[in-house]
């Protein structure tokens, strides 16, 4: 299948990170690449402005920009002139999906069909065969796998913002190994440890971000909480908001709270949870015989 | 007659445009503009100083662990007592090597050797890339941009099982590196300081350096022969030079930056001077035998430059093995170091694979009231006028319509995501 790889404003980290899929050689069997903004690819991208044939799949990367030009071509006409033909067109990572971080780097910024959380309309038509994949980066497994599942046309469902639920419909949270701190409500936590989950205090948005961060392990080794770092949200429409690192709070308890949870109910359950002192959980994990 | 001919270069990490000038056969001037901008110091503004811990990785995707390092040293500074241990320090030394010997590897296959028009199989590239990727990852949970430097040490605890896979992967590394790029004992080869001697191995690197020589490129793309390193740690050391005659001592107020006509990036000088950062720079100052030697041979040409690059990495992998076996991991992981200072400056400096980082910022009543940051590319590719043109722009200039100018061009490792950050 033939993919065309087109950036507007990005910082190509998609590009690299797709580099890591870890059985990248025999997934490119199945593909070529048009253009691709590292890989040896068919064209060039001077080729691609005077206009080549046989796009399948036109892949979106970065934050849209009115008025942008690549080269000679306003990134729009570019755009424009592929995506007719395109059967599917991808948008790669939050910046092209929803406007992401350079989004707030200046005006008429935004995602392809998204400007945060609202659809601004300006493709309307192509909505129909957009699919998308935030992230930043997006996990390589998730675009590899896309595409592929594309490919071999196997039915994909998708969620409102159309993001393929196979990848999206899991909260970083699954999956973290430090979900009983979670659970139980030890609100206690201190970077360089183990221990701990960074909801309380520490703005983990985890447990209301869709992603298989925890999932499909970064690298196939590891993920940003397991590492005692807050997920920061970047697949959500409003990646990155301000105070990244501390959690904002409402009388008390975190201002945001896990996906679908409503907050009576959170505030019964931590009651609960709360009075069992698990003691367990209070003591160094490594240094505790007892498990 | 001059002839003005404006040509794409693509796959910099984004794109450039070079404006050539030729009179008669010959480069006249050259030109390097930078169409787009995305304002990362803007949206920096105004922000919880914490929050460019998150943002500045996202200047780019290659080199983005450095602009980390950059912000978690430039926040470190606002701090008055800021304690660390020596194992944070080490670790993210670590992870910050990592990372330029990703970029090595990834600048010589995929940039370097098409250009040679040498191919080699992909698995080349892409097996050191994602081994090293992955310990990146085993440290710092992600590659890439991950934001686990935080002011005090790192966010999370190492064990020993991680540091395993740390070693165990380091070791593959190696043997990948004499299997594809040269085959050498990484202990002899830092000492040699015989070109013939590289050249007699087996693997891509001689093979490249050999059809350099071939084609008689091997004196093209010389500059200014001047040279600056800003960032000193157990590897490199700071100062600059000219030609071979060093000064260590340098002071960050001489630098100032200035604004391109008809580009996005802004150009950097230092006592009013264009300097080269990166490689050939910091082999320079090392005095490492093998780039002196080819520096006396052919001066600061793209043999030199391609050369130096590429040999930062038995260095390199030297070094992080000391680190690893150095790591101590009884001490502290983290730090607190108590509230950010409502009021205060930090600068943050980094070796990054192309050259040096430097990262400003300024804290005002909690928030961002600054952020400035100032990549390698700047000092490379930033113009100049006639008179006084800039690092590559003098690269460039005098070369003849045969020869390859594209080669020239990219021998600096050119970033156009961080230069219009
Ligand atoms: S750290 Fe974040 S992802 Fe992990 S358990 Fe806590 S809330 Fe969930
Ligand atoms: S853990 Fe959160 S911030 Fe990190 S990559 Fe996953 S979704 Fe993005």
């Amino acid at each position: 299948m033939r993919l065309l790889w087109l950036s507007a404003l990005a910082c190509n980290g998609n590009a690299h990170a797709l580099l890591n899929y870890p059985r990248f050689e025999e997934w490119q069997e199945d593909f070529e690449w048009l253009y691709h903004p590292l890989l040896p690819s068919t064209h060039t991208l001077a080729e691609v402005e005077e206009g080549i044939d046989g796009v399948e799949i036109l892949l979106v990367d970065g934050t849209l920009e009115e008025g942008l030009v690549k080269n000679r071509l306003a990134y729009k006409q570019l755009f424009e002139r592929y995506a007719v033909e395109a059967k599917y067109i991808v948008t790669v990572g939050t910046c092209a999906t929803f406007g992401g971080i350079f989004a707030q780097g200046g005006e008429g910024r935004s995602g392809l069909h998204f400007s945060g959380e609202r659809r601004h309309g300006f493709f309307d038509g192509f909505w129909e065969k957009t699919l998308s994949l935030p992230g930043c980066p997006v996990q390589p497994e998730v675009l590899a796998g896309t595409l592929s599942l594309l490919r071999s046309e196997e039915p994909l469902p998708l969620d409102t913002l159309h993001r393929p639920k196979y990848f999206y419909a899991h909260t970083v949270h699954d999956g973290c190994t430090r979900n009983e701190y979670f659970e139980y409500k030890i609100d206690e936590h201190r970077f360089g440890a183990l221990e701990g989950c960074m909801f309380y205090e520490h703005g983990c948005q985890g447990t209301f971000t869709h992603g298989s961060c925890n999932k499909i392990l970064w690298n196939g080794v590891h993920s940003k909480t397991r590492a005692g770092t807050p997920c920061m949200g970047c697949t959500e429409p409003d990646f990155p908001r301000e105070g990244l690192w501390h959690t904002s709070k409402r009388m008390g308890i975190p201002a945001r709270l896990p996906l679908g949870v409503p907050r009576r109910a959170y505030l019964s359950l931590a009651g609960i949870a709360k009075a069992f002192h698990i003691e367990r959980l209070e003591r160094p994990m490594m240094e505790d015989k007892r498990g | 007659m001059a002839e003005v001919r404006l040509e794409l270069i693509e796959k910099i990490e984004g794109e450039a445009q070079v404006r050539y000038v030729y009179e008669k056969e010959q480069v006249d001037f050259a030109e390097i503009l930078f169409l787009t901008g995305r304002g990362i110091e803007k949206i920096l503004e105004g922000r919880d100083p914490w929050d460019a811990l998150t943002i500045t990785p996202r200047v780019c995707g290659i080199c983005g662990h450095a602009h980390l390092i950059a912000t978690v040293r430039a926040l470190e500074e606002c701090y008055a007592d800021l304690k660390l241990s020596r194992k944070a320090r080490t670790v993210r030394e670590l992870t910050l090597a990592f990372e330029l010997l990703q970029n090595h590897f990834k600048w010589f296959y995929l940039t370097i050797l098409p250009l040679l028009d040498l191919e080699a199989p992909m698995r080349r590239v892409l097996e050191p890339s994602r081994i090293l990727g992955e310990m990146i990852a085993l440290l710092a949970g992600q590659y890439p941009h991950n934001s686990y430097a935080i002011p005090g040490g790192i966010t999370g605890e190492i064990t020993p099982v991680d540091l395993l896979g740390v070693r165990q992967r380091h070791r593959h590394l190696q043997k990948l590196f004499r299997r594809g790029v040269i085959d050498v004992d990484l202990e002899l080869f830092v000492h040699c300081d015989r070109i013939e001697e590289m050249l007699k191995r087996a693997g891509d690197l001689p093979q490249a350096m050999q059809r350099i020589l071939d084609r008689g490129w091997e004196r093209l793309g010389r500059s200014h022969d001047r040279f600056i390193v800003f960032g000193q740690n157990d590897l490199f050391a700071a100062g600059k030079s000219i030609g071979t005659r060093l000064q260590k001592h340098l002071d960050l107020r001489y630098l100032r930056e200035s604004a391109i006509e008809g580009s996005r990036a802004r150009r950097v000088l230092y006592r009013g001077k264009s300097y080269e950062t990166g490689p050939l720079a910091r082999a320079m100052l090392l005095k490492t035998p093998l780039i002196r030697e080819a520096h006396r041979r052919y001066g600061d040409s793209l043999f030199s430059r391609i050369l130096a690059r590429v040999c930062e990495i038995p260095r390199l992998l030297r070094y992080t093995e000391a680190l690893i076996a150095r790591i101590d991991l009884s001490e502290p992981a983290w730090i607190d170091p108590g509230p950010f200072p409502e009021n205060a400056e930090g600068t943050g400096i980094v070796e990054a694979a192309r050259g040096s980082l430097i990262h400003r910022l300024r804290v005002k009543e909690g928030k961002i009231a600054s952020y400035r940051i100032v990549t390698p590319t700047q000092w490379n590719l930033g113009n100049g006028s006639r008179e006084n043109p800039g690092i590559a722009q003098s690269a460039l200039i005098g070369l003849h319509r045969e020869d390859p100018a594209e080669l020239v061009f990219k021998s600096f490792d050119v970033c156009s995501v961080c230069t219009t950050k």
